[in-house]
């Protein structure tokens, strides 16, 4: 039934021009970022030539643009999430879900696989530009690939996050807003917080990019993914429980 | 009767946002009977309906359907098909692509479902319309394309809100007939604030007023009991209430 409800979510999203529009935009400001990192790359390569254990291709075009990447999802997951259940709701078509007896569950798991598989195809796409760089140089596919992964893990969260934004109203902008809201409170937390003077491990523990930089770096650490699981699990379970009190609240 | 009624409200009430919308609603229907739910606008119809097809749960009483509660077997609305006030259609689907997910949404695979699509969209006589877009629909197809999403998976009991609403005079009649072909076998429940509706299409009427039944009966014993046809008595039950509310 996961299946039923991802499948049709897939073939909505790609039927309108939001998701087509939202992926070409995104992948040409990455290519243009992505250009502009490897031009200064190659300014900078016959001073590093001279360095001994100089940065390489990986450090200096690679991981920018998988930074870049992760910005660029923090709008881009709200924008494509918000209708996931408040556009439902607004057009009555959650009725059709709700009456056919999937559950809340269901339903939420349904919509979180099929924008999951979005973001993967961004992803996907979006690293074959630093792969790229394989004509030319060895890039570090350790380090990419371990990056890759953390990029996942965070488009997990985030999906979830806006999924259970959709999930408390009925108008997709305001779930945009809310989602968007709460990934850049997630994102700057810490920097606010040690820009106040205030530096607190629980408070750097909450905070995305303390998970996220670790990825980048080539390092796959279990205690980030449980972090990323952790929140997605988190407003997915929200999202249902704001289903089920629906049949009760109404 | 010894079976148990395919769909029964045991004292069925709903709160909602501190007012009463539906009050103490007993009622039992079973297969070969199609139910008019008769009522002004606001007398609790939509509710009801919500409460049957398990998107709303009463605040009191229970809802069963062959004796068993929603509530606790979700699956057994798989037997079930609603059709809500609007049709709730997917605008960016094709109108096949559209009824093929609600079939496999309850639970149909493969060939049963391709067979289904195309057996309903001929019944509700969506054929020229299977490769248009939901959302350019025109307001009857749209509502003949929100039935064929409630009947699709050939269930037992159907749920239609004002399914006539809307519609012109033609569209009216054959949505009519169609629901009287449903009725033959299974158990149809619809509601209407046109009477002509009921007596076209319906063996029973309950007439549901300010969130109480106050009729509930077979179409012939209304006129017999009540020595006057539906409409006089509708008006009398819709009627006093208001001019007792307004003295």
């Amino acid at each position: 039934m996961i299946r039923v409800i991802a499948r049709n979510e897939w073939r909505r999203l790609f039927a309108q021009p939001l998701a087509w529009a939202l992926l070409a935009a995104v992948l040409a400001v990455l290519a243009y970022f992505f250009l502009l990192a490897l031009q200064g790359f190659l300014g900078l390569s016959a001073k590093l030539a001279g360095m001994a254990s100089a940065p390489g291709a990986t450090d200096l075009v690679a991981l920018p643009l998988l930074r870049a990447i992760a910005s660029v999802l923090l709008l881009v997951v709200p924008l494509l999430g918000m209708r996931a259940l408040a556009g439902e709701r607004q057009s009555g078509t959650l009725a059709v879900l709700q009456s056919s007896g999937a559950g809340s569950t269901r339903i939420v798991l349904g919509k979180f696989a099929a924008l999951c598989g979005f973001f993967i195809v961004l992803i996907a796409l979006a690293l074959a530009m630093p792969a790229s760089l394989a004509i030319g140089t060895h890039p570090d596919w350790g380090r990419l690939g371990a990056g890759a992964f953390g990029l996942l893990w965070f488009a997990a969260a985030l999906t979830g996050i806006a999924i259970a934004a959709s999930s408390y109203t009925r108008q997709p902008v305001v779930a945009a807003g809310l989602a968007l809201a709460l990934n850049l409170v997630l994102w700057m937390l810490d920097a606010g917080a040690r820009h106040e003077g205030v530096s607190s491990a629980f408070i750097n523990y909450l905070a995305l990019p303390t998970h996220l930089e670790p990825f980048l770096h080539g390092i796959v650490a279990s205690v980030d993914i449980v972090y990323f699981v952790l929140i997605a699990a988190l407003a997915l379970t929200l999202a249902v429980r704001r289903l089920n009190a629906e049949r009760v609240r109404g | 009767m010894a079976a148990i009624a395919l769909l029964q409200l045991q004292g069925v009430s709903r709160r909602l946002a501190g007012r009463t919308i539906v009050e103490d609603v007993t009622l039992s229907l079973d297969r070969g009977c199609v139910l008019g739910l008769l009522g002004v606008n606001g007398a609790g119809k939509s509710t009801t309906l919500r409460m049957i097809a398990g998107i709303l749960a009463p605040s009191a009483g229970k809802v069963l359907f062959d004796g068993r509660d929603f509530g606790e077997e979700p699956v057994l609305a798989r037997r079930l098909g609603y059709l809500p006030e609007t049709p709730p259609l997917y605008a960016e689907l094709r109108v096949d692509e559209y009824l093929h997910f609600c079939a496999r949404l309850r639970g149909m695979r493969g060939n049963a479902s391709t067979k289904a699509v195309d057996h309903v969209i001929e019944r509700c006589g969506l054929g020229e319309m299977r490769r248009r877009l939901c959302g350019n629909l025109s307001k009857g197809f749209a509502q003949r394309a929100g039935i064929a999403q409630a009947i699709v998976h050939d269930p037992d009991l159907i749920v239609l809100d004002e399914p006539a609403s809307g519609l012109d005079p033609v569209q009216a009649a054959s949505i009519r007939t169609l629901i009287g072909e449903l009725g033959r076998e299974r158990a149809v429940i619809l509601s209407t604030h046109l009477l002509h509706d009921v007596t076209a299409c319906c063996s029973r009427v309950a007439i549901l007023h300010r969130g109480r039944l106050r009729h509930d009966g077979a179409l012939a014993d209304l006129a017999a009991a009540q020595g006057s046809d539906l409409e006089a008595a509708f008006f009398r039950i819709a009627g006093a209430d208001d001019a007792q509310a307004a003295a």
